[in-house]
């Protein structure tokens, strides 16, 4: 991810999604977000990776339809485990109604699945087993669990521990794969590699 | 706390209101600040609209909005792979507008 995916998804994508209240990301500036995370993780003696998604169009060329921001070396949730994950700070996937409707893509691919997966498989080829964890924020209210459940992760139960690095409450809203979701999450998606 | 690549990097932020440039030791205490945070405080903030109460600048640049769609040929696809010091210093590097060079006056040629 480059500042001008960040531009143009700030643009293009980002007023059709600030009027969805459910989003959680509606008020998310990526212009803004892409060079913060970098130099916040880079205080903390962390890299972010930022990717972006693109998607076949019914034309045949290619759309930004995700962004994400994964923080490398991050501490993995399951405190009982200690050890390092790939932490998915921000994600977003386009909507599939403003595709189809205003960008030509009839089929949009399951975005959160494959964000997920570039997660794993970077964490895979780090060395990191595939671990990865991720808080589902607030605004995203029951229906952002209900989609990180259904991504098939497992969510950190409300009473665990969380790594003291993390520096927030554990509100029951993190959710982590370990290595053998993270490989069986990894398999699902091995056909289309 | 800060390579010294990221110092030049701090300095390419224009403040919110005024619209003018962020002085580096604005943007570094900003940053400092946030780092105090834990990512899902983060998280919360920026969700919440709340962000430029902690951080209230934004990169300065001038580029126009790049077109929607592109051919497969024109993607480059990401690393799989670790990234090396290096790719890493690329990759932060292109998270901020290109900004427009400084002109320089020439000298007379009288």
């Amino acid at each position: 991810m480059t500042a001008s995916d960040a531009l143009w998804w700030d643009a293009r994508l980002g007023p059709k999604h600030a009027s969805m209240a459910a989003r959680a990301d509606r008020f998310w500036s990526w212009s803004v977000l892409l060079p913060l995370c970098h130099l916040v993780q880079r205080a903390k003696r962390r890299y972010c990776r930022p990717l972006v998604i693109w998607a076949r169009t019914d034309e045949g060329r290619f759309l930004r339809s995700g962004m994400s921001v994964l923080i490398e070396g991050y501490p993995y949730l399951e405190v009982e485990h200690p050890g390092g994950s790939h932490f998915v700070w921000f994600m977003s996937a386009a909507d599939a109604g403003v595709l189809a409707t205003q960008f030509g893509m009839s089929h949009p691919p399951a975005l959160g699945r494959v964000l997920l997966d570039n997660a794993i498989v970077l964490s895979q080829n780090a060395g990191l087993a595939g671990r990865i964890g991720l808080h589902a924020a607030a605004a995203g209210g029951d229906a952002l669990l209900v989609v990180y459940d259904r991504c098939g992760l497992t969510r950190l139960p409300a009473t665990a521990a969380l790594p003291l690095s993390v520096r927030w409450p554990n509100d029951g809203r993190f959710f982590y794969a370990d290595e053998l979701v993270a490989e069986a999450l990894a398999a699902t998606l091995d056909a289309s590699r | 706390m800060y390579m010294l690549g990221s110092v030049s990097f701090m300095s390419k932020f224009m403040m919110l209101d005024a619209k003018a440039p962020a002085t580096l030791g604005a943007v570094v205490e900003a940053v400092t600040r946030l780092s105090t945070l834990g990512e899902a405080k983060i998280l919360e903030l920026v969700s919440a609209g709340k962000i430029a109460e902690l951080f209230p600048f934004k990169p300065a640049g001038d580029q126009p909005i790049p077109p929607d769609t592109m051919a497969e040929d024109e993607l480059v696809e990401a690393s799989a792979l670790p990234l090396n010091r290096k790719q890493r210093d690329a990759l932060i590097q292109s998270s901020l507008p290109v900004t427009s060079r400084k002109k320089h006056r020439l000298v007379s040629k009288g």
